[in-house]
C-alpha cells in the first residue's frame, strides 16, 4: 500500500510535467481524482478494507500524498492559466474593424431640422421666445396687418397660394405672419424668433422652390435702435460663420418696416476674397431686416409712440444650402433618403 | 433700367475724379440695386479716328489695297479690302490690340500684326459692324468700311470719346425702385447722387409753353374719374416734319437700350427716361373730333395696341378714346389707329397722370407691361406731367423749327399731395438709430433730396418734395430713413440691447417636436423626411380617399398638386414607394401641419369670430421592410418610445375601419385619457401593391397638439427591495383571440407579489395548431418585506395557472 502511493505520486508528478494545457491537465485530474475511478479515489475507498492501526496509519499517508498531489496541481494549473493570459493576443484576437453585426438601423434629422434647432437653441438662450403659427393663414395676419394694403404691389411680389371658395385664406408667404399675432398676445417688452414654413406661387427648379422655410426675429422694447438690430443680427452671423464675419446692410423696401435694409455677410468659405459660393462677390445676401413700421406696432396693439423695435428674416432653406453645399433646392422636400441619410 | 453716367452728368456736377464705379457703389450700398456697371468705352480700346494718306494696290490680290493711315502720330501700312476706300477719307482705324469682330459676326477676335497675302498688315480699317456700330451707320454693302469723313472728328482721338460713346451704364434693377416714384429717370437718379456725394443738382430747366394767338381748333379732355386719372394734358402742334432724330438724341436712346423710332417718338421716350414722365403722341388725323375722353372701357371692347397684338377690354381698364374708339390704353400703350407715321403733320401730345393700382390691376390681368405702366404703377407725381409736356414742346421746336402750338394747353387736374410738413427733432433720429447725427448733416442731406426744412427751437419742420409726396413719405421715421441711407448704414455701430433677465416661455410643442425627433432618429433609426403641404389627387385616389373634405389651391401655378393635404402619410407613402425601391428596409418619419377645413382653429383677426381651419402638427411614421410580413410592430415601438418619453399613461385600443387604406385587422387607436390622439396600422394590403411597394407597410400618425396637453413628468423611482426578487417562465398555450394585454392584467390581478410581467416570446405553428399561439412570460415575484420563500412562491406561481387556465384554457407547455 505504501509503494502503491509512493507510485502513484510518483507517476502523476511525472505526467504533470509532460502536461501543457490546462485540458490535458484536467484529463489528469480526472484520471487519480475522479469520483467513480480515479486512482487515488480508489485508494482512498479501499482503505476502509484495512484493519485498525494500519488503516489509520495509511489514511494519515494517503491524505498527506492526496493533499500533496492537489498543491501540486493546483500550482501547475495556475501556471498553465498564467501561460494562457501569455498567448491571449495569437488565440483570441479579433479584427477590431468590423463593425457590430447584423449592422443596426441608423436614423438621420432633416438638415432643415439641424440648422432650425441650433439657431433655436441660439436665440433662446439669449432669452427669445420661440413661436410658431399657422401655414394656412388669413389675409389679414399675412398682408393688412404687415402693412401691405390691398392694391399694394408687395401682394404681386411675393406671387401667393390663395385657396378655392375661401378668399380671405392664403398659404403665408412669409413667417413675418407671425409677428402681430405674437404681438396681440404677448404685447411689449418682446422678443421672439418663428421658424416656419412658408408658400410662393412659383415653379419649381434647381433654384425656386413654392415651399421654403424662414426664421422671422422681433425685438421690441423701449429703447431698440438701428444699431441694436446690427448688432443683434452680428451675433447670429458670428455664431454661424465665425468671429470674423462682417455685416453689410444696403436700402431695402419692405412694407412691414421703416428704414428697411438687406443685409450681406462675409462669405464664410472665402472669407471675402470671392469664390464660386458667393459669385466672386465675397458677400452673401441671407438677410432682410429693418425697424418695425409703426403701423405693424399699431395692428399688434403697440403703442409706438412709447415703444420701437427691429424685426429681421433669414431664409432658412438658403442657410441650409449654403451651409452643405447642396445644388439643388427641390432636394429638401423630396424625400429621397439618398439624400436624407447624408446629414 | 439703364442709367447712362454722361447723361446723369448733365445734371449734377460731378468732379471729374470720381469715376463711375464710386458712383455705382454708394448708390448700391445707399439708393438701389446697381447689378452691372458697363464701360461702353471699353470695346473702343486701341480703336482711333484714323485718315487714309495714300493707297496702293496690293500686288497679289484685285479686291484688295494697301494702304498707309496716320493715327495722329504716325503712319502705319494696313491692308485693307474696303470697296469705298480712298485717299484722305477718315476711318475706324483699329490698331494692333483692339477687339474687332470680323465681317460683325463671331466672337471678339483681338488683333495682332498679320501678313496678308505677303504683305504686313498694322490694324485693320473697320466696316461699322465689326465694331458694334451697325445700328447707327447702316452700310450699303458688305465690303463697305466705315466712313467718318462727314463727321467733325479729330484724327487720333479714341473713338468712343470722338462719337460721344465714351459712357458708362448703370443697369439697375427695377424691383429695387419699386417704392421709388422719382427715380424713373436720370433727372431722379441725378438728385441721389447728388445728395450722396454732396453736390450741386442742376435746375431742370424748361420754358413756359408761349401759345399761339391764331386759335385753330380747341382740344378739350373729358376725365370721368380723377381717381383713375388725376391730371390730364393735351397740346396740339401742326407743321410737323415727321423725320429720323437728331444724333445727339439717337446716342441717348441707344444708351438706355431703346431704339429709335422718328424724331416725335424718340422726344416721348426721350422724356420718360430724363424725367421719367411717361408721355404719348397721337397722329391728330387720325383722332375724330376734338374732344378727348379718358373714360372706362365697354366691357368686351377690342383694342389694337402698339403692339400688334389685340386685347380685350374690362370696364375696369381706363382707356383714352375719342368720340367713335379707344385710341389708347391709358398710361399702358397706345393704338395702332392713331400711330405717328411719316405722313404725320399735326400731332396730339398727351402728359397725364393716372392712378397706380389701376394701371396695374390692367397691365397685370393683359400681362402687357411697358416702361410707360411700370412708371406709373408707382404713383408718379402729378406736378411733373406740366414739366415734360414743356420739355417736349421745346425739343420739338428744336428738331422741327417751323412747327406750331395749336391753340392752348388742355389741363384738367383734381389731385392733391399730403406734403406735411413732417415734425421731426435730433433726438427722435437718435433714439431710432442709437446713433448722433450732426444737425447740419441732417439739413444737408434732406435738402439736397429736395426736403425744405424750417426750424423753430429744437423741432425741425420737413416739408416732403412733390415727387416723394404721393406714397414714398409720409412719417417720421421715413424721414430717418433718408438720412441714414445717405448718411451711411456702415457708420452705424453695433449695439447689443439690454434687457430684464426673464426666461422665455416655453414652447411646449416645438419642445415636444424636438424630443421626438430626437427618439425617432437617433434610437429608433427612423429617419427625417419634408414633404410639401399639399397632395396630388392621383395618391388620395389610390389611397381611397375623397378629395371633397380637403381644401384646394385658388391658382397653382404648378397644377400637380392642388389640395391641402389632411394628414402627412399620403406624401410620405409616395417618398416610401420611391425608397422602397433603392433601399431594403425604409423608416421615415415627418413632422408638420395639416389643414382640416371642417374643424375651426385660431381666430382670422384679432376681434373678429371667423376662426382659419383647425391645423394641428401630425407626427407620422412610415415603415416597411424586406421579409418583414407583420411591419406593425416596428413603428408601435417607435412610438412608445416617444409617448413614454412624454411620461403619459396611454393605451392600444382595437378600432373599426377609420379609411378603407388601412388594414382592417392591423389597426389600432392610440389613446389617452379616453383621447385619441392617432393611429398605428398597416395599409391594406391591396393599397400598398396599387401604390407599388412590394413589402407590408406599418403607419403611424398622431397629433402633438392633443399628445402636448397630457405631458407630464413621471417619476417612476420605487424604493429598491433589500430582498431578492424570484423570477418564473412561463410558456401558455392558447386561442389565437387571446390578447396580450388581457394574459397581462390577468396574470397581475393574481398577487400583490407580481410586480413585473413581461412577454418574451410569441410562438405560431401548425403543430400547435392553427387556432393557437404560443405566449411566454417572465414574472416577477418580490416582495418589499422578506425574503419569498420557495414555498410561498410556488403556491402564488400556481394560482397564476389555474386563474389562466380556468379564464381561457391555457395550457402550460
Amino acid at each position: 500500500m505504501k509503494d502503491k502511493l509512493s507510485k502513484i505520486k510518483k507517476d502523476f508528478e511525472s505526467s504533470l510535467k509532460k502536461i501543457a494545457d490546462l485540458d490535458s491537465l484536467e484529463e489528469l485530474y480526472n484520471e487519480y481524482f475522479s469520483r467513480k475511478a480515479g486512482e487515488m479515489t480508489n485508494i482512498m475507498k479501499s482503505l476502509k478494507e484495512l484493519s485498525g492501526e494500519e488503516r489509520k496509519e495509511m489514511g494519515a499517508l494517503a491524505n498527506t500524498i492526496k493533499t500533496a498531489m492537489e498543491e501540486l496541481f493546483e500550482n501547475s494549473k495556475k501556471t498553465l492559466e498564467n501561460n494562457k493570459w501569455e498567448t491571449l493576443l495569437e488565440t483570441e484576437k479579433i479584427d477590431i474593424t468590423q463593425a457590430k453585426l447584423p449592422v443596426e438601423r441608423k436614423g438621420h434629422l432633416h438638415p432643415v431640422t439641424l440648422v432650425q434647432n441650433d439657431l433655436e437653441d441660439f436665440f433662446t438662450s439669449m432669452g427669445f421666445m420661440l413661436l410658431d403659427g399657422p401655414e394656412l393663414e388669413s389675409e389679414f395676419y399675412n398682408f393688412e396687418a404687415v402693412n401691405i394694403p390691398d392694391d399694394h404691389p408687395a401682394r404681386d411680389m411675393q406671387d401667393t397660394f390663395y385657396i378655392k371658395n375661401r378668399d380671405n385664406l392664403v398659404m403665408r408667404t412669409h413667417t413675418s405672419s407671425v409677428q402681430v399675432r405674437a404681438m396681440q398676445k404677448y404685447g411689449a417688452p418682446l422678443r421672439m424668433i418663428v421658424p416656419g414654413k412658408v408658400f410662393r406661387n412659383e415653379a419649381t427648379d434647381p433654384r425656386h422652390e413654392h415651399t421654403f422655410h424662414q426664421l422671422e426675429g422681433v425685438v421690441i422694447d423701449k429703447n431698440i435702435t438701428f444699431g441694436d438690430m446690427k448688432g443683434v443680427i452680428e451675433r447670429m452671423v458670428k455664431h454661424l460663420y465665425g468671429e470674423d464675419t462682417q455685416v453689410k446692410l444696403r436700402p431695402k423696401f419692405y412694407p412691414f418696416v421703416e428704414p428697411g435694409v438687406n443685409g450681406e455677410v462675409t462669405c464664410f468659405l472665402c472669407k471675402g476674397s470671392g469664390c464660386r459660393v458667393c459669385k466672386n462677390t465675397g458677400w452673401l445676401e441671407i438677410f432682410g431686416a429693418g425697424m418695425i413700421h409703426p403701423n405693424v406696432l399699431k395692428a399688434g396693439n403697440i403703442d409706438p409712440k412709447e415703444y420701437q423695435g427691429f424685426a429681421f428674416g433669414f431664409g432658412l432653406t438658403r442657410l441650409v444650402m449654403l451651409k452643405y453645399g447642396i445644388e439643388d433646392i427641390r432636394h429638401l422636400e423630396s424625400g429621397n433618403l439618398k439624400f436624407l441619410q447624408q446629414f | 433700367m439703364k442709367i447712362s453716367f454722361k447723361w446723369l452728368k448733365q445734371y449734377v456736377d460731378l468732379s471729374e475724379s470720381i469715376l463711375a464705379e464710386e458712383v455705382a457703389a454708394r448708390l448700391k450700398a445707399s439708393t438701389v440695386e446697381v447689378e452691372e456697371l458697363i464701360d461702353l468705352s471699353k470695346s473702343f480700346e486701341n480703336i482711333v479716328v484714323g485718315q487714309v494718306k495714300s493707297i496702293e494696290k496690293h500686288s497679289d490680290a484685285d479686291k484688295l489695297n494697301v494702304c498707309s493711315v496716320f493715327d495722329g502720330k504716325e503712319n502705319w501700312q494696313v491692308v485693307c479690302g474696303g470697296s469705298n476706300v480712298v485717299k484722305d477719307m477718315k476711318v475706324a482705324f483699329a490698331k494692333i490690340g483692339a477687339k474687332v469682330k470680323w465681317h460683325g459676326e463671331g466672337d471678339l477676335i483681338e488683333l495682332s500684326k498679320a501678313k496678308i497675302r505677303g504683305v504686313e498688315s498694322f490694324g485693320m480699317i473697320c466696316a461699322s459692324e465689326e465694331i458694334g456700330l451697325g445700328e447707327k451707320f447702316k452700310s450699303k454693302s458688305e465690303k463697305e468700311i466705315l466712313d467718318l469723313s462727314s463727321l467733325d472728328l479729330k484724327v487720333g482721338d479714341n473713338l468712343a470719346k470722338a462719337l460721344n460713346l465714351d459712357d458708362a451704364i448703370f443697369d439697375i434693377d427695377n424691383k429695387s425702385l419699386s417704392n421709388r416714384p422719382d427715380l424713373w429717370g436720370h433727372y431722379g437718379i441725378a438728385r441721389e447722387v447728388s445728395a450722396l456725394f454732396n453736390k450741386k443738382l442742376k435746375e431742370y430747366k424748361t420754358e413756359e409753353i408761349k401759345f399761339s394767338k391764331n386759335g385753330g381748333q380747341k382740344l378739350s379732355a373729358k376725365v370721368e374719374d380723377n381717381n383713375l386719372c388725376p391730371r390730364y394734358m393735351v397740346l396740339e402742334m401742326d407743321n410737323i416734319k415727321v423725320a429720323d432724330s437728331p444724333e445727339w438724341l439717337k446716342t441717348k436712346l441707344s444708351a438706355v437700350g431703346l431704339k429709335s423710332i422718328n424724331n416725335i417718338v424718340d422726344i416721348t421716350n426721350f422724356i420718360m427716361f430724363d424725367l421719367g414722365q411717361p408721355m404719348h403722341a397721337f397722329d391728330k388725323a387720325k383722332i375724330f373730333g376734338t374732344e378727348i375722353f379718358v373714360r372706362k372701357a365697354k366691357d368686351g371692347e377690342k383694342f389694337m395696341a402698339l403692339d400688334n397684338n389685340e386685347y380685350e377690354l374690362k370696364s375696369s381698364d381706363l382707356v383714352i378714346a375719342d368720340n367713335e374708339k379707344v385710341v389708347a390704353l391709358a398710361g399702358i400703350m397706345g393704338g395702332q389707329n392713331s400711330e405717328i407715321t411719316e405722313n404725320t403733320t399735326n400731332i396730339i401730345f398727351e402728359s397725364a397722370n393716372f392712378g397706380a393700382s389701376n394701371i396695374r390691376k390692367t397691365s397685370t390681368r393683359l400681362g402687357l407691361r411697358s416702361d410707360s405702366s411700370a412708371r406709373f404703377e408707382k404713383s408718379l407725381d402729378p406736378n411733373m406731367t406740366k414739366i415734360a409736356m414743356q420739355k417736349a414742346i421745346e425739343l420739338v421746336m428744336q428738331v422741327c423749327p417751323e412747327a406750331k402750338i395749336v391753340n392752348k394747353l388742355v389741363d384738367e387736374k383734381s389731385f392733391s399731395l399730403n406734403q406735411g410738413p413732417i415734425e421731426i427733432s435730433l433726438e427722435f433720429i437718435k433714439a431710432k438709430l442709437g446713433l448722433e447725427i450732426e444737425k447740419k448733416n441732417v439739413i444737408n442731406i434732406l435738402s439736397n433730396l429736395g426736403f425744405v426744412i424750417t426750424e423753430k427751437k429744437d423741432k425741425m419742420f420737413v416739408k416732403i418734395p412733390t415727387w416723394r409726396a404721393t406714397k414714398d413719405i409720409s412719417i417720421p421715421e421715413d424721414l430717418v430713413e433718408e438720412i441714414a441711407r445717405v448718411y451711411g448704414y456702415s457708420k452705424i455701430e453695433a449695439t447689443l440691447p439690454t434687457f430684464i433677465i426673464n426666461p422665455p416661455e416655453k414652447n411646449k410643442l416645438r419642445d415636444l417636436e424636438r424630443k421626438a425627433q430626437q427618439i425617432l432618429s437617433k434610437t429608433c433609426g427612423f429617419t427625417e423626411s419634408y414633404s410639401y403641404s399639399f397632395v396630388s389627387p392621383q395618391i388620395l385616389q389610390k389611397l381611397m380617399l375623397n378629395t371633397e373634405n380637403h381644401l384646394e389651391l385658388n391658382n397653382p401655378i404648378a397644377k400637380d398638386r392642388p389640395y391641402l393635404r389632411r394628414s402627412i402619410l399620403p406624401n410620405l407613402l409616395e417618398s416610401l414607394e420611391k425608397n422602397s425601391h433603392e433601399f431594403d428596409e425604409v423608416a421615415m418619419f415627418e413632422i408638420g401641419q395639416v389643414f382640416h377645413v371642417e374643424e375651426s382653429g385660431v381666430r382670422m383677426e384679432e376681434k373678429s369670430d371667423e376662426l382659419l381651419p383647425r391645423q394641428d402638427t401630425m407626427l407620422s411614421l412610415v415603415y416597411s421592410a424586406k421579409n418583414n410580413k407583420v411591419p406593425f410592430f416596428e413603428v408601435k415601438s417607435a412610438l412608445e418610445k416617444v409617448l413614454a418619453e412624454c411620461g403619459v399613461d396611454f393605451s392600444w385600443q382595437e378600432s373599426e375601419i377609420i379609411e378603407n387604406y388601412l388594414h382592417p385587422a392591423r389597426l389600432s387607436k392610440v389613446v389617452i385619457n379616453d383621447v385619441e390622439i392617432g393611429i398605428v396600422a398597416e395599409l391594406h394590403p391591396a393599397v400598398q401593391k396599387n401604390i407599388g411597394i412590394d413589402n407590408r407597410v406599418a403607419v403611424t400618425e398622431i397629433s402633438l397638439d392633443k399628445l402636448v396637453d397630457f405631458i407630464q413628468e413621471k417619476n417612476n423611482y420605487q424604493i429598491l427591495s433589500q430582498y431578492p426578487d424570484v423570477l418564473r417562465d412561463v410558456a401558455l398555450l392558447v386561442d389565437k383571440k387571446i390578447t396580450n394585454l388581457e394574459l397581462l392584467n390577468t396574470i397581475k390581478a393574481v398577487s400583490d407579489l407580481i410586480t413585473e410581467v413581461e412577454l418574451f416570446d410569441v410562438f405560431e405553428s401548425d403543430k400547435i395548431g392553427k387556432d393557437k399561439k404560443s405566449m411566454a412570460y417572465h414574472i416577477t415575484y418580490s416582495s418589499s418585506e422578506k425574503t419569498l420563500e420557495t414555498e410561498e412562491v410556488e403556491k402564488v406561481h400556481k394560482q397564476v395557472l389555474e386563474k389562466l387556465q380556468k379564464s381561457f384554457g391555457a395550457e402550460v407547455r
